[in-house]
């Protein structure tokens, strides 16, 4: 009897062991909140390679945001058993949902971190890459909550930082060294990106979502297939959302306006739109306005102190050095840069987009 | 038996010293916070009803402090004691922002910040006092455009504050309701208090000096809440504000004449009484439409004239002696005399008499010119008698007890 349950223990803790070194898919914490991202049992971390659980799907949103020249590895998990359903055109995820988002930056064979395109890795190898930080969006019973990882500089554990963190980072590009502090946002600037409901909206994903997994993915090599229909064929998702293409930015087939239309969605719209926190400032920038003075054209500051950068306008038509708008993704300094977070950087990829799309408008002010 | 016991407590222990160990070799270590951190952290895992201290000390910050829960209370020792430092602040737009109802802040000061001091947005029974929002430095255009910044907001409490060296406007309400601001000090801004697009406000009982202008109530266009009306403004002390405009182009109150004490700007119902206007040097009240400006107007619902303005029981003395606006200037070099004290542009929107946008009644003696702006200002009229009037007395605002 003894001797069973001495057996049973052994083999019970032998292979709980077992469990938690290898990769028996992701947890969902319901109630608490692990203060190590191992925890959650996302990834299995060795000396060479974080590699997402194969129970989880990597994805890639058509539209991404810009954090400083990081890539980003991206996986969505569903607990076994459940699946998401199509809520008015949307993805609704069921409790249980995780989504993660690792940020890391390439290094060269110096050891030095490179400023380079994101080529959309389904694995990090640690040899030639630097971890960052791991963002989780979790669907509990309540809704969404936000949880950001710090990896330390072992890269052996990422650990929650509720305030958030900073890194001094050295970015060596073909034009010189950046040197930068990257910022780990903290829960609250969490929420104000994915709460687009100011104040009393519930928090959701911003990738995740049915337009940005409706589309080709941008570069188009490596995943082909519409990422809705790989939710679908996983029995992860009831029904495949009717096509509303995310048009990408980076996607020179499109026309000017509407790739500047949608680098300005998915960098500004979550605040500057009708019930955003940036509301008060009457400039709505989530498409939902024609493209006249709520959208900036012509429209003088309400709030932007600095931030005006001693110009007139949002817009100026033709005069991308006359508008604030322009000015304000030109600084880097923190009352007048926009968006105030997510980045340190300027991002002169998407300067020079929104710089073509004023110099090209029509009309003037 | 004992050995199976004693078997089974190895077997445990090893189990629990290798769970602890986890997979690797060593249990990589937890980071330290900062107070800062500490802070933040305090700030996003509070409950509805704590009060979260700020003990004595200048605090350094380097980022932007938050709140969203509702019913917190943040607390310092006074607003010399505690004081929280954003001198080396790299991230954040602001000290610190607030989304929370029913929120406290009291006896502390934010210093230095890059861009606002205290933000509040869109939140409900808000109650700030004995706070000091200061930029040390003086009045610097690369100051943080506003000290206290409640925006969107219902039910405003702004209590014993001191704000110095704003780039913007020291207090400033925007698009708010039910709004009390008293028995506070504001000086070096470039506006002392500004109660922007905002209905039902009480202003009372502030000292105003030394700013570009000392209190300006405004109504802007393409905002999504604008009709600002029913503000009073009684019993201020409102002189020598002629600290040149050190704003941002750009920005509405980059246009303040330096030297104005009180600015009324496309708003309606404006009761002002019981004031000390002294040597405000362009001009101790200005009243304008938003056409005065010359910025274009793209927006069907805005109202862009003043109406029923009643200015009623005031001290005028001194000031208008050196006007810091083109039209003030020809004014003064055609009569030879300094500015009068009541400045109307003289806009009328048809069908409404002069008496419809301002009464004056009970100032002394004091001095009255209508600009005649709609005709390039070629005929002024210093014709006081057209203007006496009055009009109904406005409500006193009163918060819910717990808001006082």
């Amino acid at each position: 009897m003894i001797r069973a349950q001495l057996r049973l223990l052994f083999v019970s803790v032998v292979l709980s062991l077992v469990f938690a070194c290898t990769d028996s898919g992701p947890v969902f914490h319901a109630q608490d909140r692990p203060l190590r991202l191992s925890e959650w049992n996302l990834y299995s971390l060795s000396a060479d390679a974080l590699i997402p659980s194969e129970s989880s799907l990597v994805f890639r949103p058509a539209n991404p945001l810009f954090t400083d020249y990081a890539h980003k590895l991206r996986s969505l998990w569903i607990p076994a058993n459940t699946q998401a359903h199509l809520a008015e055109g949307e993805i609704d995820y069921p409790v249980g949902t995780v989504l993660s988002k690792t940020f890391y930056y390439p290094k060269n064979t110096q050891g030095a971190i490179e400023k380079r395109e994101d080529p959309g890795l389904e694995k990090i190898d640690l040899q030639y890459n630097q971890l960052i930080e791991t963002r989780l969006l979790v669907r509990k019973e309540m809704g969404w909550d936000a949880f950001p990882y710090v990896w330390n500089d072992e890269q052996t554990e990422a650990f929650l930082r509720v305030a958030g963190a900073s890194k001094s980072i050295q970015l060596t590009s073909e034009q010189g060294t950046l040197d930068f502090v990257y910022f780990v946002p903290n829960e609250n600037q969490c929420a104000g990106c994915h709460t687009t409901s100011h104040p009393d909206g519930d928090m959701h994903p911003l990738g995740a979502i049915a337009s940005q997994l409706s589309s080709s993915v941008f570069p188009r090599e490596g995943l082909m297939e519409i990422q809705t229909e790989i939710l679908r064929a996983r029995g992860w998702l009831d029904e495949i959302p009717i096509r509303m293409e995310s048009k990408s930015w980076r996607d020179e087939s499109y026309s000017i306006e509407d790739r500047a239309l949608a680098y300005l969605n998915i960098h500004c719209g979550h605040c500057h739109n009708p019930n955003g926190a940036a509301d008060t400032s009457g400039l709505i920038l989530d498409g939902s306005h024609a493209i006249r003075i709520n959208m900036g054209v012509c429209k003088p500051p309400v709030a932007a102190g600095g931030g005006s950068g001693d110009l007139l306008y949002g817009i100026v038509p033709g005069a991308p050095e006359q508008s604030i708008l322009l000015y304000r993704m030109q600084s880097a300094k923190p009352d007048e840069m926009m968006p105030e977070l997510g980045r340190s950087l300027v991002h002169v990829e998407g300067v020079e987009l929104i710089g073509r799309w004023i110099s090209e408008m029509p009309g003037s002010c | 038996m004992k050995f199976y016991k004693r078997a089974a407590k190895i077997i445990g222990i090893l189990a629990i010293g290798l769970m602890i160990a986890g997979c690797g070799a060593e249990d990589p270590a937890m980071p330290e916070l900062s107070f800062e951190e500490s802070l933040q952290q305090q700030l996003i895992q509070a409950r509805p009803g704590d009060v979260i201290e700020i003990p004595a000390g200048t605090h350094e910050m380097t980022r932007s402090l938050s709140l969203t829960v509702p019913g917190v209370t943040i607390r310092g020792a006074g607003m010399d004691r505690s004081i929280l430092s954003f001198k080396n602040q790299i991230q954040g737009a602001e000290g610190l922002l607030v989304s929370a109802d029913d929120f406290v802040i009291e006896d502390l000061a934010i210093e230095d910040t890059v861009g606002d001091a205290l933000k509040v947005n869109e939140s409900d029974n808000v109650t700030i006092r004995r706070v000091r929002a200061e930029w040390t430095g003086g009045a610097l255009t690369t100051n943080g455009a506003y000290g206290i910044y409640p925006v969107q907001c219902n039910k405003v409490l702004i209590d014993d504050v001191l704000v110095i060296g704003a780039s913007d406007a020291g207090i400033y309400v925007g698009q708010s309701s039910q709004i009390i601001v008293r028995n506070s000090r504001v000086e070096y801004n470039v506006a002392g208090i500004e109660i922007e697009n905002s209905t039902f406000a009480d202003v009372h009982d502030n000292i105003a000096t030394n700013n570009t202008g000392g209190i300006l109530i405004f109504d802007l266009p393409n905002l999504p809440v604008q009709g600002g009306r029913n503000t009073r403004v009684f019993d201020n002390q409102i002189f020598a504000n002629n600290t040149a405009n050190f704003a941002p182009e750009g920005n509405i109150v980059a246009t303040v004449p330096t030297g104005t004490g009180l600015m009324i700007l496309a708003n309606d119902n404006i009761e002002v009484f019981g004031n000390d206007f002294i040597d405000n040097d362009s001009v101790n009240v200005l009243i304008v439409s938003y056409l005065i400006t010359a910025l274009p107007i793209d927006d069907p619902d805005y109202d862009p004239f003043p109406e029923s303005i009643f200015i009623h029981n005031n001290q005028f003395s001194g000031g208008g002696e050196t006007p810091d606006s083109e039209p003030l200037a020809l004014l003064q070099s055609a009569t030879a005399q300094s500015i009068p004290d009541v400045v109307w542009d003289g806009i009328l929107v048809d069908g409404k008499q002069a008496k419809d946008i301002l009464c004056l009644a009970e100032n002394g003696e004091v001095t009255f010119v209508n600009l005649d702006a709609s005709n390039g200002f070629a005929a002024p009229s210093f014709d006081t008698d057209a203007h006496r009037c009055s009009l109904p007395r406005l409500s006193v605002i009163s918060l819910s007890p717990a808001a006082q």
